[in-house]
Parts: C-alpha cells; structure tokens; sequence
C-alpha cells in the first residue's frame, strides 16, 4: 500500500505527543539518573585548593593540611557537610573527621603538624588517599564498589575481600528470575490450553481466576502467601494434621517462599500471550495432522507446540525481565539470603542517600537484562530464514 | 545532573499537584503511629487554629526531602525524623533551624532539642515473645541467644543498627561502653562473632508490624520489636510480652522541610506539641514515651508503666546516632555480606 504524504504528516503528529512524553518524563531522567553513578560533581567543585596538589602528585605535607583548611573554610556548612557524607561513603569516620576540622578551620595553625595535634587521624593514610582519589568530576569509586574493586596506593586495582557482594546478588537475581520464568511457562503452558479448548463457561471462569489475580495489589496476594505458609499456617497445620509430616516444613522466609509468591504475582504475564497465539491455532491442522496419520503426541510436538513457541518466548522473557526488578515480595517471604538487587538499589536510593551506588547497581542490573536478551535473541539473527515463521 | 533528574520527576508529579498555597501539611509513618498523633496532636491543634491540615506518609530517609529542596516543591512542612536522619539533613541544610527561645524548651528531655528537630516520641527496641510458647519469660538478651531453653527461631530488624549493639550486651559488654567498643575494629568483630552463635536461627524483619505477626503466629520464639507494637498487640488480646532490660531507645523527632510554605504555622505547631497537655493523651492511643517531662504526671500509672519511661529505662541505651553517621556505610556493607552468606 503506498501512503500519501499527509498521511505520513498525520502519523508523525500522532506519534509527537507520545514521544516527547518518552523523552521527557523516561529517557532524559533516566539517562540523567545514569550519569549520577560517575557523577562527583560535588566533591570535585568543593575543594580546588586541594585538588591542584592532588594533581602535582606531591607526598602529603604543609601544602596539602595548608590547601585542606583553605578550602574547608570557605564552604558553607551545608556544603560541607554533603562533602563530608559523601567522603564518608569511602571512609568510615570521614564525616565526623571533615565535621569537626571544618568547624575549626580557621583556628588550626597552618601546616600538617598543627593539623594532625588537632585530630590524629590526619596521620593516617587513607583519608588522605581517599581525598587524592575523589576530587575529580568524574568518578568510579561506585561501579568499583559494585563491581568489588579497590585501589591500591600505587594506583592500581584491587579486589576487595567480601566485595563481590552485589555480582553475588545479581547472580542471584538473574537466577530466581529464570526459576521463575521456568516455573511460569510450565504451570501457564497447560492452563493456557485449558483456556482456550474448553468451553465458553469454563473458559470465562478460568481465565476469571487468571485476571483476578492479575487485579489484586502485589501486596494484598504477598501477605495471603504469608497467611499459607508461615510455620503455623494453612499448608503446614494441613499436612500435619494428614500426618504426612511430623514437624512443621520451612515454607517461607527461605528461596521456596520467594519463588513460589512471584511466580503468582507473574502468572498471568506469561498465560496471556501463550494464551494469544494458541487462539491463532485452527483446529482444522490439528484433524489434519491426525489424518494423516500422526498420533496425538506427534501432532503435539510438531504441529502444535512449534507454532506456540513464540508465545512462551513472549511470556517467559516477560516475566524474567519483570522478576528481576522485584524487591517487595522477596522483602516480605524471603529469608537474608533471597533479596534481590533492586532490594539494595532502593536502600541506597531511599535509606543512604547514595544515589551513586544506586545508580551504578541499576546499571548493572540493566547491562545484565541487555546481555540476556542479546544472547537470547542474536541467534535468531543469523538463523536461516527458514526457520522463521512468516 | 540529579538536578535534572529530578527536576523531570517533579514536573511528572508536579502537573497535577500545582504550587499553589495548601493546607498544613504532615508527613509521618502511617498506620497505629499516625492515627495517634493525628488523635494527639493534628486535630487538636487545628481546631485551636480553626484551620484545616492534610497527611502524607513517610518511609524514611533523606530522598524524598533532599529531592524537596533542590526542585522547591516543598510538599510537607512537618516531617517526623528519625535522629540519624536529622542530623544528616540538618548539617546539609535541609531543613529549618528552629528557634528555640520562641519554643520553649524548660521541661524538655536534654535529647530532645537539636538545632532542626524537636525529640517528640521516644521509642524502644527490646524483645519481644509469646507468652504461650516459652517456659518461663525471658530476661535479658543473653536469653536471647539461649536456643536450649527457648528453642525457636529469633527476628531481628533488618540491618546493623542496634543489632550490633545488643550483640556486644549479650557478649557481656556494660551498656556504657558499648559504643567505645564498637568504635574499634575488634568490636566490630566480637558482635559478629556473637551474631555467629545464633546465625542459622535468625530471620530479618523490616516493617514494625512484622515481628508482632510473627510472634503471634508462633514463627518465631523472640524477636526484637518496637515496645509500642508489642502493647498494641497485648490490648488486641495476643499473648505477648516485652523485655525491657537493657532495651535500645531513639527518638523520633519534628523537623521543617527547608522552605516549607506554611513554616511559621509549623513552628507554633512544634511549640504546641511540646507542652504536657498534648503529650500526655498520645500514649493513650499508642504507648511510646514523649518529651516533655511534665507529661508523665498527667498520665493514668499504668499507662506510664507500659511506656518508655521511668524504671524501664534503668538499663538503657540511648542509641549513637552520630557513632552511626560515621560507621553505618561501612559496617553495613559488612552486615549484608554476612547475612546473604
């Protein structure tokens, strides 16, 4: 079909309003929100005294306690003391060390002895490293952190014992997000069938409960999988009362407890486009399959559930996407060790006011999706056009 | 860049919210806490004023605040603060100095007054249990770690704080001295090591109502809780008690968004919420201690004796929340590798 040119000039204008909300209220805050994770704008501007000996590379000395207080008595004290919490993110103590010298800047003699009898802990090291190391706009002490690196004091990288917490937590979330996914898929794919050969009664009734759930806050059908599974609760007071267990079983606060209550929450993501394409199925290539004299089974596995794929692609790459991003329902039935990245990325955001660290984990987890779905689809790529369905 | 960021969300929210003028507006923790302050303290003031006032709820942290300033779209001028974040937002300046002469701070706890923030609830962290479930009551938080006498699981809150604390106290370190140990590496490392003892029996709550839920349905042996909590779930009839030996206490406190709009209104509010009258029909509706010294008289005895005050705080510690400032990024980062391990 050719197009007339107003009717491209139409489609454009139809499309502007949605765009420029796009851009305006998603991309450019969430680019922004990115940049937040190198972004040292703060302590690079606060300290230009100091920065310029950082930059001539000299051992710490008069200069260095000179530049220090020069610079921490001109900042405003609120200035001062973001500076401060911000440093306090790579050292611990540093914020009470730049408190307390920044209120009595002007009243330290000049020099690094003068200095370090007002506060010993000037002579130590690593807060002077650490001053060297984060003066600059842009900084990496967060993807470092993330990513459980250090800096030696010759410049060089370093791994931190115990830091690959959050690449152990990303682990993690991409796993439960699979088991998910899987789990989905595999209670959907038959109900999905329920739904769409069963009759009209049936059918409404089924995919009713389906739709229900899908309406129900995440919260409200969290807390009723609390209700089931606590230790005294439904399941457990069941099965000890058949006898078909002696004590009560760890449902909950614990990896079963979380995977079973998001594969609810997302259930109805992955039925409904499995349920979508096997409507596009005629019952006409099922007959004819078996008149040609395939059994059930064989039509099952070569004429039915090839055309259906697409479908449980669609679903299961939903729901993963959407489990990853998960931190409510884990918080509520999982045990410490089933919290998953976003858990620590709104921490960060909400309880440290370390938006950076907030920022280079969201980035983490987002590189992890775009790899998955890389590996997922690039294949598809380059496969021949045979295989594809038209 | 943040400025941005920000600035993008806020004219999201924004379009719908306005910047007109709007009535008092405050920001606390929702659920029993805030029907008691609204009982307690919003109604009450509102109709000494003749005006009306409207509610937010708040979860804590700086965030929300911080993004207030820097788009100045102040949407609350009453925010009830923990100290830890008080201090924080206070030295950043996010919110007002208060002016303390106009206030009137003569019977007011010495903690209760910093520089942004009025001390207004009191709330202490001690043990909780079920009545029915144990042999006898637990004493002290070397109970706590006694899994022979009292097997069952233990909740705690989610987190360093005030768990590293009570760990050195059931090690056997004087409440005094707590905060002095902590400060050293090897501190740090005994309460880890105490922590170790009872590991594989833990389970971490983050909201309040968590572990009075847990309580009551027998999930767990103990846990720690907030001593309100606890009382609310007693007059609900559930069978459960709170240990106040050595309980950790903070204070919540009123603070003024930088630039709220009604700031001069949210003062006479923070002056009326000081004086004993209000304060002393607060626990009524949920028992956690106030400020104001001369409070407590005007309370029935057995109130007082549910609360945060008096005898029950013999033995206990005020939390560090300047030890915190400085030792929390680090310790914390510690606190979640050894949980998910």
């Amino acid at each position: 079909m050719i197009r007339s040119k107003g009717g491209a000039l139409a489609t454009l204008l139809l499309l502007l309003p949605p765009l420029a909300l796009y851009v305006g209220v998603y991309l450019l805050p969430m680019l922004a929100f990115g940049g937040a994770s190198v972004d040292n704008g703060v302590l690079g501007q606060r300290f230009p005294r100091l920065a310029a000996w950082a930059a001539s590379a000299a051992p710490v000395d008069d200069a260095a306690a000179v530049a220090l207080l020069a610079d921490l008595g001109v900042l405003r004290p609120e200035e001062r003391a973001e500076a401060a919490r911000m440093l306090n993110q790579d050292q611990p103590g540093f914020r009470s060390l730049i408190m307390t010298t920044g209120n009595a800047a002007g009243t330290i003699g000049p020099g690094l002895a003068a200095l370090r009898s007002f506060d010993a802990r000037w002579a130590e090291d690593r807060f002077w490293f650490s001053l060297r190391q984060n003066l600059e706009p842009v900084t990496w002490r967060h993807f470092r952190k993330a990513l459980g690196l250090g800096l030696s004091p010759d410049g060089g990288i370093t791994r931190v014992e115990g830091g690959d917490i959050y690449l152990r937590i990303m682990l993690r979330t991409l796993v439960i997000g699979f088991e998910v996914a899987a789990l989905t898929v595999l209670i959907g794919y038959p109900l999905a069938y329920a739904v769409v050969n069963a009759g009209p009664r049936l059918r409404g009734l089924v995919l009713g409960a389906v739709l229900l759930g899908f309406w129900t806050s995440i919260l409200v059908r969290t807390t009723a999988w609390v209700v089931l599974l606590q230790t005294n609760g439904l399941i457990n007071g069941l099965l000890l009362r058949l006898g078909l267990v002696d004590a009560p079983l760890p449902l909950i606060f614990n990896r079963f407890g979380t995977v079973v209550a998001i594969t609810h929450v997302l259930l109805p993501f992955a039925i409904l486009p499995i349920v979508n394409v096997m409507r596009q199925i005629p019952a006409a290539q099922r007959d004819a399959s078996r008149s040609l004299g395939a059994g059930p089974i064989e039509t099952f596995l070569r004429v039915y559930l090839p055309q259906t794929l697409r479908g449980v692609a669609v679903g299961g790459g939903t729901v993963f996407i959407l489990a990853l991003g998960f931190y409510v329902t884990p918080a509520l039935v999982g045990g410490p060790g089933d919290q998953m990245l976003a858990y620590y990325i709104a921490d960060f955001m909400q309880k440290q006011l370390n938006w950076g660290m907030a920022s280079a984990l969201g980035i983490m987890l987002l590189a992890a999706v775009a790899a998955v779905l890389a590996l997922w689809f690039v294949p598809r790529l380059f496969a021949a056009p045979s295989a594809r369905r038209p | 860049m943040l400025k941005l960021f920000s600035g993008a969300v806020m004219l999201a929210v924004g379009l719908s919210a306005g910047a007109q003028a709007r009535d008092l507006t405050f920001a606390s923790w929702g659920g029993n806490y805030q029907d008691a302050q609204r009982a307690a303290f919003f109604k009450p003031f509102a109709a000494q004023k003749g005006i009306s006032f409207a509610e937010d709820t708040y979860l804590g942290g700086l965030a929300d605040i911080k993004a207030m300033a820097e788009t100045g779209q102040v949407k609350w001028d009453l925010v009830m603060v923990e100290r830890a974040d008080l201090i924080l937002g206070c030295d950043e300046g996010l919110f007002e100095k208060l002016d303390w002469a106009k206030l009137g701070a003569a019977d007011l706890l010495p903690t209760a007054i910093h520089p942004c923030g009025a001390g207004a609830v009191v709330v202490s962290y001690g043990i909780g249990y079920n009545k029915n479930g144990a042999g006898k009551a637990p004493q002290t938080w070397a109970d706590f770690w006694d899994l022979k006498t009292w097997p069952g699981k233990r909740g705690l809150r989610a987190g360093p704080k005030m768990n590293m604390e009570l760990a050195l106290i059931a090690d056997g370190v004087a409440p005094a001295d707590v905060y002095k140990v902590l400060a050293t590496p090897e501190g740090v490392d005994r309460a880890f090591r105490k922590l170790d003892e009872i590991k594989p029996s833990l389970q971490f709550w983050d909201a309040g109502a968590q572990p009075v839920d847990w309580l009551s349905t027998g999930n767990v042996a103990m846990s720690s809780a907030y001593n309100g909590r606890i009382s609310n779930a007693v007059a609900d009839g559930k069978p459960l008690g709170f240990v106040w030996t050595n309980n950790i206490y903070g204070m919540d406190s009123w603070a003024i968004p930088a630039k709220a709009p009604n700031k001069e209104l949210a003062m006479e509010f923070i002056a009326f919420a000081n004086t004993p009258a209000p304060q002393a029909e607060f626990p009524k509706y949920i028992p956690y201690g106030t400020s104001n010294v001369k409070a407590a008289d005007l309370m029935a005895p057995d109130l007082r004796a549910n609360l945060p005050a008096g005898v029950n705080m013999d033995t206990a510690l005020f939390m560090d929340d300047v030890f915190w400032a400085d030792h929390f990024d680090q310790i914390s980062v510690r606190w979640n590798n050894w949980a998910t391990q």
